[in-house]
């Protein structure tokens, strides 16, 4: 009998301990450790965040669902990790403390034969001073309860606007100089623009974008060379255009450094400090790792073995110039060179690098976005990395024969561009492969034209509305669920 | 570039758009379901 271990419960975490357990008998255990007893659907929280959708829409508990199921769940947050086993316990496990319930407090040591981290990142607002969702008129919606409160933030603000002859300024984009997530902000604000336009008040509202990448549409993916219906055109220049249609300024190249009541502080690469004003700001914070550590049978610090800021998986994370970057760097497996029974996919592992040119300003400051690793390539790593371990455990394999590389992977983005059944639009782009092969595609910016493409119009709302319920049904394990794809 | 007030008209005409709707699905059906893999040998 094996015991798989699953820490986290978001996209990747709950993926892999679905298919874990429809493909293992239940002679194995599989559990399930997270401080959330909601599973949410991330890509919608945008649409809470406007008051289109209720945070109850886009979230189900886990608790119910996995007993059903026979999945153990323990409503806990993850400590140190014990990899060789302990004083305490011989086996290999972790540290947990339970976060609600009779529990709440007490810790408790859970063992595991197989580990998958799928622990997310942390949501590192404190590494830009005066960024805190609720404070100082910054909000975020990278959690269904930051987007509620960002709804909250904004009708205010609309309200406001409706008595008041003074235009209100919006601001959106990112809040750190190496902040990730491009795409979530890239669809509120244009989600946020199109409510303004519907509401009939988008005459008193200044909305702006501000961020971190080179140009516009960049998304931490070095940018894109896409089809655009007859044309083959840069994502820069579809982004500027749906900017300059719905009349949105933009600011790139722009390393928030501080926030404080209504004003933004920010660098930009020429090393010129600047400072924004705002009535009401949606920016995205660093994603960092949790700072977990971890200790070998004689309780040494070993965190580097398996630490580097997110876990250390089979990526080539020898440093290197932006210039001998390859595919290759990425990991395939998402298996710790150290511990081979522990995997981390999703958003928990390290990257061996960004995808965009990293860039520092003259006084020093990096600023570039951190590669995304969010929605499908989450799902897709957890997959790869669950069918990796039934192998394992049903045929005694050693070879992981299940590979996938963001070096060769699709990835699908349906960027909401405003919310309507006949009004509404969105962004649907896709890109193969993930991370660009400049080897492989040398004249497309390192990316295959044709499975690269960009599309604007009614049918992206209607297709992220589609993959909403089709998520949300898949998620909730319900019949046939395995054949909807990651 | 900028959005003529024909392309607009595209975009938003649910007619063609439910056409573009089963396109679309069935595009990314074929970018994203269709596999993934290694890159080293």
């Amino acid at each position: 009998m094996a015991k798989v271990v699953v820490l986290g419960a978001g996209i990747a975490g709950h993926t892999a301990a679905a298919h874990l357990r429809r493909k293992l008998s239940k002679d194995h255990e599989v559990v399930v450790v997270s401080p959330n007893s909601n599973y949410q659907w991330v890509p919608s929280n945008i649409w809470v965040g406007i008051g289109k959708m209720t945070s109850k829409q886009i979230i189900f508990p886990l608790e119910p669902l996995y007993k059903r199921k026979g999945i153990k769940f323990k409503q806990a947050k993850v400590v140190d990790f014990f990899p060789e086993g302990s004083s305490d316990l011989d086996k290999a496990h972790v540290s947990v403390e339970y976060v609600a319930g009779e529990k709440k407090g007490t810790k408790e040591l859970v063992d595991y034969d197989y580990l998958i981290n799928a622990t997310g990142p942390k949501l590192a607002f404190d590494l830009t001073p005066g960024l805190n969702p609720g404070k100082n008129n910054t909000y975020s919606v990278c959690t269904y309860g930051h987007a509620t409160e960002a709804w909250e933030g904004l009708e205010k603000l609309i309200q406001k606007a409706k008595t008041s002859n003074e235009k209100q300024k919006i601001l959106i984009g990112t809040g750190h100089p190496k902040a990730t997530c491009q795409g979530a902000a890239f669809e509120y604000i244009l989600n946020v623009e199109k409510l303004l336009s519907d509401l009939k008040v988008r005459d008193k509202f200044d909305v702006k974008w501000i961020s971190n990448e080179y140009e516009l549409g960049d998304f931490g993916m070095d940018g894109l060379l896409l089809k655009y219906g007859s044309k083959n055109i840069p994502s820069s220049e579809m982004v500027e255009m749906l900017f300059r249609d719905r009349n949105i300024d933009w600011i790139t190249e722009a390393g928030v450094t501080e926030v404080e009541d209504g004003k933004v502080h920010y660098e930009t690469l020429d090393g010129q400090k600047h400072t924004e004003e705002f009535d009401f700001a949606m920016l995205i914070p660093a994603f960092s790792g949790h700072g977990f550590k971890a200790y070998d049978k004689a309780n040494n610090d070993i965190t580097d073995k398996l630490f580097k800021g997110f876990m250390i998986v089979d990526a080539d994370y020898t440093p290197k110039p932006h210039e001998e970057w390859t595919v290759q760097d990425w990991p395939e497996t998402y298996q710790n060179p150290s511990f081979s029974n522990i995997f981390a996919p999703g958003i928990a592992f390290a990257p061996p690098h960004s995808i965009s040119k990293p860039r520092k300003s003259e006084s020093g400051l990096e600023i570039f976005p951190s590669p995304p690793r969010t929605g499908m390539p989450s799902g897709i790593t957890a997959k790869l990395v669950a069918d990796n371990i039934i192998d394992i455990i049903n045929k005694g394999t050693h070879e992981l024969h299940h590979k996938g590389s963001l070096g060769n992977m699709g990835a699908a983005c349906i960027a909401s561009a405003g919310y309507g059944a006949f009004t509404g639009s969105g962004v649907s782009i896709t890109t193969y492969p993930i991370v660009p092969d400049f080897k492989k595609y040398p004249d497309s910016h390192g990316r295959k034209l044709g499975k690269t493409f960009g599309e604007v119009g009614l049918a992206g709302h209607w297709l992220k509305l589609f993959l909403h319920y089709a998520f949300l049904y898949k998620a909730k394990m319900k019949p046939f669920w395995w054949i909807i794809p990651e | 570039m900028e959005i003529t007030k024909f392309q607009r008209f595209l975009m938003m005409n649910p007619i063609i758009q439910f056409f573009r709707f089963i396109f679309l699905s069935l595009k990314i059906m074929i970018v994203v379901a269709g596999g993934h893999g290694g890159t080293r040998k």
